[in-house]
């Protein structure tokens, strides 16, 4: 047999031209997901189980992360009475007790907690949304049906400046993400430009605002841009010896572009760079976080460190913009290190983060 | 005590001069390497953009320049005024250098000082900052000086000029982040889980082992179905088949540079059980093809000698062959 391999498969493949991203084959992309992320547990667990049953020879510390104790990897995803859920949905009606979410297929009935709050561009009363707002509702844990937080029509664009003209900024997310046009009003310009100073092609760019269409308009900065173009990231410093089992850092959000609404999961800074796969091309310049290098699949833990809340989330995809960032989380105290985990919509709000605040300080244990 | 004090401040002149004549020679090369000023790496990182060139240029002409004019007029040529001025601008540019770091610290916590270019890239800390604070008392201290003269014929007078020396760059050293990161460069040896491993290098270990040997007969195809790696190890999925059923076998290969270990799975393709290997095929044939080959070469005069010779091993390889039958019937095995 050659030697040379002929890979089966990428982690997430390039989009057609003007299509969406392909995921492995035809079908459902949420399903596919999670059934890779399933069969690679089980063919891991399957791998290392037979071995350390077998042969006592194989010591734990040469097991990968996870496996060298022996409880079942195939549970310790979050449960929905352990941890808040977010639901997303158009809004079809609110009042200030109850709350109306549809979507293609359904209708669901929300109540609303006394203290409960909203969000659109500022803070306000549930009340003063509107029909028709794409809300991001946030359900009390362990309470059925019972909100406390909505966020409505609330966007975020994390990537490299390529156009800037006037008010508008095209903004690249990544090969495998369609360009977002991010549109910063006078109102708000100053605001912006505090924290992004340079809003020229080729810098980092990360904001938060309020979605009109498939234009952001841009409210809050959700870091401080570096002072370093995106391909040319200062040089790290190297790291020896045996890793940490836990990195802290920032944890921050992304919109579900191509993701199944509501998947708990995380995109991760670091995948392995041999899959092929174009989000890596996109960076294959130096980039700045360096960390142990995974693949869709894998396993963390995210804990907030501001909450304590914890869960055990896969691996869904490569945060290839995330890795150009070396920003800090200032949400409880400074993180040490920059962004180590780009969370879901859904599994940022199921660790209490608080999206218009962009990030929170995060530790992972890889493996969980 | 007081000429402790006096030797004390004739050491600071070559130990400021070395770090500022040391910390413009990084800054230019970190320049040349990546072509442009404008990383905003140290306190240049404060200015706009446009200004950035500019102020990463002046701040090492003025190193240069300080580093230089501090040996020349140590001693009795240039002492007095220029001297003094070129004394007091080393003080002045540590002390502006302190106050930058601290706004540094609070405005851009993840920047590092930059103060010795690629080395100085660790965010600005407090060791830093005592450094630099340290700098500038010692810069100071040698605004007054009277002119240096060299120990001479004092022997002991020289031995304890180098020893404040050493014991002051060893302070330094200790109140400096760029001395770790030296040191590390010096012995890198990057961790497993972050070296980046061609799969082809994987693929030939997998090929090269014991546990590939042992069960490639299962697979059905040569490529792998799904291949992915997790931290130091680099899995493989092929597709097999095992008495008319469908299996799946799975191999880890750690990516240790040496003797990598490799792990192996039989699981069911349906239902994802996992699968006892079956007993591996016969090996009759080695023994086989030499004793076919004997007989072919029946008629030649060297081999016809040697045939006698061949028969009486037979009975040895035979019983050789019973054994390799027995030792591969285990469930699964594994390379280390």
């Amino acid at each position: 047999m050659s030697p040379r391999p002929r890979l089966g498969c990428c982690d997430r493949c390039p989009a057609a031209p003007g299509g969406t991203v392909g995921v492995l084959a035809d079908g459902d992309p949420g399903a596919i997901l999670a059934a890779r992320v399933t069969r690679r547990r089980m063919f891991k667990a399957a791998v290392f189980q037979q071995a350390t049953a077998g042969r006592p020879a194989v010591a734990a510390a040469s097991l990968p992360a996870g496996l060298a104790g022996s409880r079942d990897l195939r549970s310790g995803f979050p449960d929905a009475e352990e941890l808040p859920r977010a639901v997303a949905g158009t809004l079809i009606d609110v009042s200030p007790q109850v709350l109306v979410v549809g979507d293609t297929e359904e209708t669901q009935r929300f109540t609303l907690t006394a203290d409960a709050t909203a969000w659109r561009g500022a803070a306000m009363e549930p009340a003063a949304l509107r029909q028709g707002d794409h809300v991001v509702v946030r359900l009390v844990a362990g309470g059925r049906g019972v909100a406390d937080r909505i966020w409505a029509n609330i966007g975020r664009v994390t990537g490299i400046i390529a156009e800037h003209s006037g008010t508008r900024l095209v903004v690249d997310e990544g090969s495998t993400k369609p360009h977002q046009v991010v549109v910063i009003k006078p109102h708000s310009a100053s605001r912006i430009m505090v924290r992004f100073p340079t809003l020229r092609p080729g810098y980092l760019i990360d904001v938060i605002g309020v979605r009109h269409g498939s234009e952001l308009e841009a409210l809050i900065p959700a870091t401080s841009q570096p002072t370093y173009v995106a391909t040319r990231p200062p040089a790290q410093p190297l790291i020896s010896g045996r890793l940490p089992d836990q990195i802290s850092g920032s944890a921050t959000w992304h919109e579900p572009r191509d993701e199944p609404a509501g998947v708990l999961g995380v995109t991760y800074p670091a995948l392995d760079p041999e899959t092929g796969c174009l989000e890596d091309a996109a960076a294959a310049d130096p980039h700045y976080g360096r960390m142990p290098y995974l693949a869709v699949g894998s396993t963390l833990l995210v804990r907030n460190d501001c909450t304590g809340a914890a869960a055990q989330l896969p691996v869904t995809g490569c945060a290839a913009m995330a890795r150009l960032f070396n920003d800090r989380c200032v949400t409880c105290g400074t993180s040490p290190r920059g962004r180590v985990a780009d969370l879901t919509l859904a599994s940022f709000v199921a660790l209490g983060g608080e999206l218009e605040r962009a990030c929170f300080n995060a530790t992972i244990t890889i493996g969980g | 005590m007081l000429g402790i004090l006096h030797e004390l401040r004739e050491v600071q002149l070559p130990i400021l001069a070395v770090l500022l004549l040391g910390g413009c020679v990084t800054k230019l090369a970190r320049a040349a390497r990546v072509s442009s000023t404008e990383l905003g790496l140290g306190p240049t990182a404060l200015f706009p953009i446009r200004l950035r060139r500019p102020m990463a240029l002046a701040v090492c002409a003025v190193e240069c320049g300080l580093g230089v004019g501090l040996i020349v007029t140590a001693g009795r040529f240039g002492s007095g005024t220029p001297a003094t001025l070129v004394r007091s601008g080393t003080t002045l540019l540590f002390l502006v250098a302190t106050s930058a770091l601290v706004e540094m610290r609070t405005i851009k916590p993840d920047v590092g000082c930059g103060c010795f270019g690629d080395f100085s890239t660790a965010p600005v800390s407090g060791r830093t900052l005592i450094r630099s604070a340290l700098l500038a008392a010692a810069a100071l201290s040698t605004v007054w000086l009277r002119p240096i003269q060299l120990p001479g014929g004092h022997s002991t007078a020289a031995a304890e000029l180098v020893i404040f020396m050493l014991v002051e760059l060893a302070f330094i050293g200790a109140l400096s982040p760029e001395v770790g990161e030296a040191l590390v460069r010096l012995g890198y040896s990057e961790p497993c889980e972050l070296r980046a491993v061609p799969p082809a290098r994987t693929l030939l270990a997998l090929h090269r082992s014991k546990q590939w040997r042992r069960h490639a007969g299962v697979l059905s195809s040569d490529e792998p179905v799904d291949v992915w790696r997790e931290l130091c190890w680099r899995y493989f999925v092929y597709q097999g088949t095992v008495q008319g059923r469908e299996v799946q076998v799975i191999f880890a290969v750690s990516l240790q540079q040496r003797r990598p270990a490799v792990q192996a799975a039989l699981v069911d393709a349906p239902t994802g059980q996992v699968l006892a290997w079956p007993a591996p095929p016969s090996r009759p044939s080695q023994v086989g093809r030499l004793l076919h080959g004997l007989a072919a070469w029946q008629g030649g005069e060297r081999l016809g000698q040697a045939e006698p010779r061949l028969r009486q091993a037979e009975p040895r390889l035979r019983q050789g062959e019973a054994r390799l039958q027995a030792s591969g019937s285990l469930p699964f095995s594994t390379d280390l």
